[in-house]
């Protein structure tokens, strides 16, 4: 909390927020081919994208299955590179080669399938792993093991093996593994797509407190509404395009162009909207239920 | 369930011998096969059997429960002894119509016998007081001057520890793809040999996919957190040797010393 004041503070007194991502007019095709290597198909997964993210906000991008969002997610940390335009994350282009280590500790990605991303047999060796990979000493290791663990609230799982655990608890690991390597940003593509309800809650709460306290930046690409109404900046995508951005109840007022673009906006706005649609005099981009009650209150 | 098997056979207890390091545990074993090799009369295996029974007994693993590894080879070991027995040339002790017992034979049937179960139950009190994870982590150290052959020694225990994660994640898949097949209506049970080995096939082709898809998210989120081979890498939990270790290598190399003196001294030869 204090560290998202200051941050916050520092920014006021530089005047502007620092770029932790910034996205570039970028583009990405996947380009399907015949077996003798004829072009059979381009399809445009990311088109012309231009993304400011600002250090220790909490962004979200929307956008239906085959959107380009998780495309656009593997841009961040280098895994893809783009095929026009630049992506420059914490002051470094992703297509330089030699960087690509530096760019992917600032940048740590947390995927959606639980299980195929921890590696160790055992929760504190998995969370080691990244430690290890980028050459931190032995000790520094078990500090980081134990703080990254305790900040999603893992520690007292540390020894266990992962097969044993609930997929909100393993999302968690893998949240705490990227969290061990001190990266800057956190990119999450859809850590909460295979978890119940209650793994997701776990998940989510685990990211806000991290954003919170830490002060990490926080990328998190979904399609569920309800994980949106606490970002910073939320941007939608379509066909590989931003379509609409700005803060959650921004976005959430345009019901309308949502619909069209087969997204669901979260019940209590739609029912919000529905209301002010037969007459009833409510404010734009209600997000919560509680707020729903406050202005229904006011009214009656 | 599935969930619950254990991989291997580790035998969970407190023991010397499950603390030693696993370096230790692992030229001991390749040493003790030597040595088995190399006796020529009855002492040799007389010191190895008295080492190897006090090594099960600072293990505190049941010397029962080490003996199920037999199981698996107890018609092998019938075979070898049949064969030996009947098969070897020499001074004949028994004859009957067409076979003849001879006394190299009779002896030669002893030895195969007594080097086999030696050798098993050597390797598993290896596997039996040894975590796999901490099997893979010793012979990534201990092996690791085969590099200089360019052997990815880094590498193939990488491979190693990632197979031993995945085997149960891999078998639950393969239980519910069972199910689902089942669901369906496939028939995996009834029919002969050929028939069940066809009917796998649904299972199988499926598991493949699931498989390579798991390989291909897991090689993605392995690199997004800089994993780039075992150059430049640290250690969570580095391998140390103890006081204990050194003891232990003191211990083998006696017993080395010892066995394979006396066991090559033609003065206890039989033969």
């Amino acid at each position: 909390m204090y560290l998202k004041t200051y941050l916050n503070y520092r920014n006021f007194l530089m005047g502007y927020k620092m770029d932790i991502v910034k996205a570039k007019n970028v583009l990405y095709e996947y380009i399907r081919r015949d077996d003798e290597g004829e072009v059979i198909g381009i399809t445009t997964a990311v088109d012309h994208v231009n993304m400011d993210i600002k250090q220790g906000d909490f962004i979200a991008i929307l956008g239906h299955n085959g959107s380009g969002k998780s495309t656009l997610a593997k841009h961040f940390n280098a895994i893809l590179v783009p095929e026009e335009g630049t992506v420059i994350v914490d002051g470094v282009d992703t297509s330089e080669e030699d960087k690509v280590w530096d760019i992917r500790q600032n940048a740590g990605m947390v995927f959606q399938n639980p299980d195929n991303q921890i590696i160790g047999q055992v929760v504190e060796e998995d969370v080691g792993f990244g430690p290890e990979n980028i050459g931190v000493p032995t000790e520094e290791i078990w500090e980081r093991v134990e703080k990254s663990l305790k900040s999603v609230g893992m520690y007292e799982y540390r020894k266990n093996s992962p097969n044993k655990l609930s997929g909100g608890q393993k999302q968690r690991i893998s949240i705490a593994g990227v969290l061990a390597m001190k990266p800057k940003c956190i990119i999450l593509d859809e850590p909460t797509a295979m978890l119940d309800p209650k793994g997701r809650k776990e998940v989510l709460s685990a990211v806000h407190e991290l954003n919170k306290k830490e002060g990490v930046t926080v990328i998190l690409i979904t399609h569920y509404m309800e994980e949106v109404i606490d970002a910073d900046k939320v941007f939608v995508m379509d066909a590989g395009k931003v379509v609409m951005q700005g803060t959650p109840r921004q976005v959430f007022t345009l019901v309308d162009d949502l619909k069209s673009l087969r997204l669901d906006v979260p019940q209590v706005t739609l029912l919000a909207w529905e209301l002010k649609k037969r007459g009833i005099n409510l404010p734009d981009g209600i997000l919560t239920s509680q707020e729903l009650v406050d202005e229904l209150t006011k009214l009656y | 369930m599935l969930r619950d098997i254990t991989l291997g056979q580790y035998y969970q207890t407190e023991s010397v011998i499950h603390k030693l390091d696993p370096r230790v545990k692992l030229l001991g074993t390749i040493l003790f096969f030597i040595s088995l090799f190399c006796f020529k009369n009855p002492v040799g295996y007389a010191i190895a059997i008295i080492f190897l029974a006090v090594v099960i007994f600072l293990s505190k693993v049941p010397f029962l429960y080490m003996i199920r590894g037999m199981k698996a080879i107890v018609v092998l070991m019938i075979i070898t002894v049949l064969l030996n027995l009947f098969a070897t040339k020499g001074d004949v002790v028994f004859s009957f119509w067409k076979i003849s017992i001879t006394k190299q034979g009779i002896i030669m049937a002893i030895t195969i016998a007594l080097r086999i179960s030696l050798l098993i139950i050597g390797s598993s009190i290896m596997t039996l007081t040894t975590t796999p994870n901490h099997l893979t982590d010793g012979m990534e150290k201990g092996l690791r001057f085969l590099k200089v052959i360019k052997v990815p020694v880094h590498e193939i225990a990488m491979m190693m520890s990632i197979a031993l994660r995945f085997i149960p994640i891999l078998l639950e898949e393969t239980d519910k793809i069972m199910k689902a097949q089942l669901a369906r209506g496939a028939d995996l049970e009834s029919g002969n040999i050929f028939k069940r080995v066809k009917a796998m096939v649904p299972i199988l082709v499926p598991l493949f996919i699931s498989a390579f898809r798991r390989a291909n998210d897991l090689a993605m989120a392995m690199e997004a957190r800089c994993y780039h081979g075992g150059d430049g890498r640290t250690k969570m939990k580095p391998l140390k040797y103890q006081k204990r270790d050194a003891i232990a290598y003191i211990i083998l190399f006696v017993y080395l010393a010892v066995s394979i003196t006396l066991g090559r001294l033609w003065l206890f030869n039989i033969m």
